[in-house]
């Protein structure tokens, strides 16, 4: 399983919230993704990926992390380090997603 | 205090990323050289003994984005600078949670809540006419005050800095 597939999932659970994948080679899913990175992301003209948002209640999306180019390690750290931050404790303290 | 868009230690420690193997060319450990320029940020290369690049990466603590400035710079230290093309320039926003706990807080009690803006610089290896594998060499020697980013041949044993034009 993909190493962001793997924490998307921890993180959407801690957040009792659905996961959902845009996965760019799928026809479909990759000009959503497209449109979701532009609107609300990290855009280049050939962006990085993973993007990780979070759609709030009120319909605002807000933009949690974008992979690390350096290596795959690196992005599972900031992976590990938006696990256990500040934010999520604090997200998860208040109002549901 | 830093100045504009220049990144605090906490910050420089959670962007670093050492270690690293090149990735299909020789398997050595990567080095990470930090490099000087004109914009406020901080910029490192990572490539391998030979000079192999695998990325290059300039970080800012600012709103902007700063792609063009990027690009910018780098074509004052390629040959030729129009290898620096837009698509191999990638952007990344760092909002703090997840930069570990010490910058998590720098980040969250900055005035008007501020991410770092990164940029990276990749470009994959890619066939020449001639069939042959072509990567990005990085040259650092004395002979020029800049690195010298330039193409080659990815078995060449010792690629030809075409500033200083010496053998590696």
């Amino acid at each position: 399983m993909p190493l962001s597939v793997r924490y998307g999932q921890r993180l959407a659970k801690r957040l009792r919230v659905p996961l959902q994948i845009l996965d760019i080679d799928r026809r479909g899913q990759g000009k959503a993704a497209d449109r979701f990175v532009r609107d609300h992301g990290d855009a280049s003209p050939d962006y990085l990926i993973p993007q990780v948002f979070l759609e709030w209640s009120d319909g605002q999306v807000e933009h949690l992390l974008t992979g690390f180019s350096e290596q795959v390690p690196r992005t599972a750290r900031a992976w590990r380090d938006l696990l256990s931050s500040d934010w999520l404790r604090s997200v998860r303290g208040s109002e549901r997603p | 205090m830093t100045s504009r868009g220049a990144l605090p230690p906490a910050l420089r420690a959670a962007l670093t990323s050492p270690g690293g193997r090149c990735y299909r060319h020789c398997d050595r450990p990567i080095r990470t050289r930090r490099i000087e320029s004109r914009l406020p940020g901080l910029w490192y290369v990572r490539a391998c003994p030979s000079g192999v690049v695998s990325v290059t990466i300039y970080a800012e603590w600012t709103r902007r984005d700063p792609t063009r400035s990027v690009q910018h710079a780098l074509r004052d230290w390629t040959v030729p600078p129009s290898r620096v093309r837009l698509r191999d320039l990638r952007l990344a926003t760092r909002h703090g949670p997840e930069l570990g706990r010490a910058a998590e807080r720098l980040l969250a009690t900055a005035r008007g809540r501020r991410g770092v803006r990164v940029v990276y610089w990749r470009v994959y290896p890619f066939r020449a006419r001639d069939k042959t594998e072509r990567r990005l060499f990085v040259c650092f020697r004395r002979a020029h005050r800049s690195p010298v980013f330039f193409v080659s041949a990815s078995k060449a044993k010792g690629p030809r800095c075409p500033v200083c034009t010496r053998g590696g």
